[in-house]
């Protein structure tokens, strides 16, 4: 497989090969919602990496949003006369 | 990468989070987001049962109050790249696009930073599957909390004279 942009000329002082980085990126387009349904060849690499890195920081954000929400809602719930209940659904 | 998809283990994960948290809240007066934050990281991490390297890298890191990643910034020392012309720029002008985004990717992930290829999209994988199981299921304890709030709790348990 011909490298389709003439990335790492220095191929030799890369540790990394063209190859490698198609394969990374076609196996992690797959995990990334938005780019899921589309052709691997009319996604570029580096948009592929941009979006996984989005993704994973919109994760992070998205966590960090509930953590907040959690921790008023554990600040403000009496959750020990509740607890044995809340794990029986949590289970369910 | 199964794993972080069945509805055990986000049964598991989500009743073991809960737990740790009223845990936590019973020794400490408050929980502040990040620590509750760290938490849900710790217990994802336990979850993962030492399998994965940002698992291990997670459960390695030090409890701190402000954000773990102030430790690993030597790199963003540019002033010294500028006199070591010919090792270091050469370094920095095959940098393009893709190794820069690369980079950044082995940021993202705990314990990645000096990750070859394959291993990073294993773990960048299983990373990603297992924060998507970590928001649903704080999305789901966040959902019984707040209903407990609305209800009375004697609803949950099935009382007698409940509709």
């Amino acid at each position: 497989m011909s490298s389709r942009r003439s990335r790492s000329r220095q191929s030799g002082a890369s540790r990394i090969t063209d190859d490698q980085i198609i394969d990374l990126v076609s196996k992690l387009q797959q995990l990334i919602p938005e780019l899921r349904g589309r052709r691997p060849d009319k996604v570029s690499a580096s948009k592929v990496l941009q979006e996984t890195c989005n993704y994973i920081r919109s994760l992070h954000r998205e966590v960090d949003g509930l953590s907040d929400r959690l921790s008023q809602l554990l600040a403000s719930t009496d959750t020990d006369s509740d607890q044995a209940a809340i794990i029986r659904s949590l289970l369910m | 990468m199964k794993r972080w998809t069945t509805k055990r283990e986000h049964q598991i994960y989500s009743s073991k989070l809960f737990q740790a948290l009223c845990r936590s809240r019973r020794t400490s007066s408050s929980t502040s987001a990040k620590e509750l934050h760290q938490t849900a990281d710790r217990v994802l991490a336990i979850t993962a049962k030492g399998t994965t390297r940002w698992s291990r890298a997670i459960l390695a890191a030090p409890l701190t109050a402000g954000t773990n990643m102030k430790k690993h910034k030597k790199a963003k020392v540019t002033v010294h790249t500028r006199l070591r012309k010919p090792v270091v720029n050469r370094e920095k002008r095959k940098l393009p696009v893709v190794e820069r985004k690369l980079r950044a990717l082995r940021r993202l992930v705990p314990g990645c930073r000096k990750l070859s290829c394959n291993n990073l999209l294993e773990e960048t994988s299983d990373y990603i599957a297992a924060l998507e199981m970590q928001v649903r299921a704080m999305t789901a304890i966040t959902e019984f909390l707040s209903r407990g709030e609305a209800q009375v709790p004697t609803d949950r348990l099935g009382s007698i004279g409940n509709m």
